[in-house]
């Protein structure tokens, strides 16, 4: 059984067809980059997936279980985590408390247990609190600990939101161009941690433009184009696809 | 620690002292300062609840007279037409203006952000004609008159509160309880969450955070403090008239809420005393009061925009900053 899978997903908007019967799957332990010209549909295919679109056809299975129609925050509990195209962290929380808000739904979900703040919900946190700080090690936050998210940089930022994602130990994990817009060391540093990511056996889905990252960290990559799955592949059986080659540069 | 406890300890001592302070100060104001106090005390309560769902989840409701009204014509109501006791008639306000925030809250959830404002204030216009028009339930503009003062009997121990002595430290229990809750429900586990919800929604859903629940949660349990302190209010001012609950209490809660700081329970009790004491204050000059009122309203505006909590805290920052 397949840890992810989409079956002929379609989404419209106004008559125009983003995804257009798309399948995908996505082994336990993968890691499969999602790349297509602009405007193929790749942001829109994660916003269904992760439950921030509703779909017109099609069926998302994770591990099995049917989650399509499920809202943002229960597919997020089931152990998918995402990061945004546009980084997108908690501005008026610190660093540290960006990192703790991510792991805490995932442990207990009891209002009067939180008010009261019981020896069990202490134990929680404190082991969340030892979890966020070895992320924020990783990710060279650790001295910003108890700055304001909001006062980062762009590409620290991007940092946290990545570490954020990773807090649960979500068993997929969907990359929404995670080297989108950062300078080429801070691109090396991400390739990095996504490979990382694929060596301690997690799922990775990514969707990224830069093809020298795609092409070198990828398993198998997936082609979108108007909508539609044009290519599946290992990397340099896509790189000389002829239909690839169309779509990017045309005819 | 036993420096900031004993902060806490003597500080308590001093506003739990303050009728006879008061009464040694000024001896011919003390009723009328007590007054002030009480109103201050009920007010930064009311405020502080309002905060829950302004500062902690970022819905801007216009309806928070509404429940505030709804709880203090209960208690009124059940008091002088039922003959209800008053803590079951406090307890009684509490979840009918709960109640009436999670019948109200369903719709207006769907709606986002501003059309979210429109909707909650059409509903505090509803509740105020309400009150003034059903005159067979609310005596309409007749108000309800002789809403007895509150009287307590646990176990032996019968307390009446008849003095406005007496309702101050009513009133200082009511601010010091709602600010403690208040304090439980913005920190931990608990205010990162609705904070989550309030600086990004969508993120927050991606932490696993049901961000409806948590609006609602924190929109109810302001609605349902909002009711007690309403009931306060009527058993202290006794005479309940629809005027209570009209749009001018939002924009109260409002400067007291952005002049103090949205979001910082400090700012909200600092903004608490400043504008239910300082229009009292500035009777001293009748001819000039809403002229000083309003342009030092502007001037704090103009100078400390995000709030009196955040220029407060620069200040303490600062010789930290230049040693």
């Amino acid at each position: 059984m397949a840890l992810f899978e989409i079956r002929g997903l379609v989404k419209r908007f106004l008559g125009v067809t983003a995804v257009d019967g798309v399948d995908l799957t996505v082994e336990r332990g993968e890691l499969v980059s999602l790349i297509g010209p602009n405007g193929s549909g790749k942001t829109t295919l994660f916003n269904c997936v992760t439950g921030y679109l509703p779909v017109d056809d099609g069926r998302i299975l994770f591990r099995g279980g049917d989650v399509t129609g499920a809202p943002p925050h229960r597919i997020a509990r089931l152990g998918v985590g995402r990061t945004f195209q546009l980084v997108s962290v908690f501005p008026r929380l610190t660093v540290l408390e960006n990192l703790l808000v991510f792991l805490q739904q995932h442990q207990e979900e009891s209002f009067l247990g939180r008010l009261l703040r019981t020896a069990r919900i202490r134990r929680l946190e404190s082991q969340a609190l030892d979890r966020a700080r070895s992320l924020l090690e990783l990710v060279k936050l650790a001295h910003h600990a108890d700055a304001l998210a909001g006062q980062l940089s762009y590409g620290q930022r991007k940092l946290l939101a990545f570490a954020a994602a990773l807090m649960p130990a979500p068993e997929l994990i969907l990359l929404d161009e995670p080297t989108a817009a950062v300078n080429p060391t801070m691109i090396n540093q991400m390739k990095e941690h996504i490979v990382g990511l694929h060596r301690q056996g997690k799922t990775v889905l990514l969707v990224e433009h830069n093809m020298d990252v795609v092409m070198d960290i990828s398993q198998r990559v997936v082609v979108l184009d108007h909508g539609q799955k044009i290519a599946e592949g290992p990397p340099e059986a896509i790189r000389r696809d002829p239909r690839v080659i169309e779509a990017y540069f045309g005819r | 620690m036993v420096r900031r406890l004993s902060g806490w300890f003597a500080g308590g001592a001093v506003l739990a002292a303050m009728p006879w302070l008061v009464g040694a100060a000024f001896p011919g104001q003390q009723r009328y300062i007590l007054h002030i106090l009480v109103f201050t005390g009920l007010f930064g309560a009311l405020a502080l609840s309002y905060d829950l769902v302004v500062g902690h989840v970022g819905s801007l409701s216009l309806a928070h007279p509404a429940f505030f009204g709804i709880g203090a014509y209960a208690a009124a109501l059940l008091a002088t037409q039922a003959g209800w006791p008053f803590l079951a008639g406090l307890g009684a306000a509490s979840v009918c203006a709960g109640l009436a925030a999670l019948l109200i809250g369903v719709p207006a959830f769907r709606l986002a952000e501003h059309s979210f404002a429109i909707g909650t204030l059409g509903f505090a216009s509803v509740t105020h004609i309400v009150a003034t028009n059903w005159v067979e339930f609310t005596h309409g503009p007749l108000c309800v008159t002789g809403i007895p003062r509150p009287e307590v009997a646990v176990g032996a121990l019968r307390l009446k509160l008849t003095t406005v002595q007496h309702y101050y430290w009513l009133a200082l229990v009511t601010i010091g309880l709602t600010a403690l809750l208040y304090h439980g429900l913005t920190t931990f586990r608990l205010g990162r969450a609705f904070n989550a919800v309030r600086d990004n929604e969508s993120l927050a859903s991606a932490a696993g955070i049901d961000p409806l629940r948590y609006r609602m949660l924190a929109f109810v349990i302001g609605a349902a403090l909002a009711g007690g302190i309403g009931a306060l209010y009527a058993h202290y001012i006794t005479v309940l008239c629809p005027e209570e609950l009209t749009v001018a209490l939002t924009v109260n809660l409002l400067v007291i809420l952005f002049i103090g700081g949205v979001g910082s329970l400090r700012g909200v009790v600092v903004g608490a005393v400043l504008f239910t004491a300082l229009p009292e204050i500035l009777r001293v000059a009748p001819t000039w009061r809403l002229v000083i009122y309003g342009a030092l309203l502007l001037a704090i505006v103009i100078k400390w925009p995000e709030g009196l909590d955040a220029a407060l805290r620069r200040a303490a920052r600062r010789p930290q900053g230049s040693a």
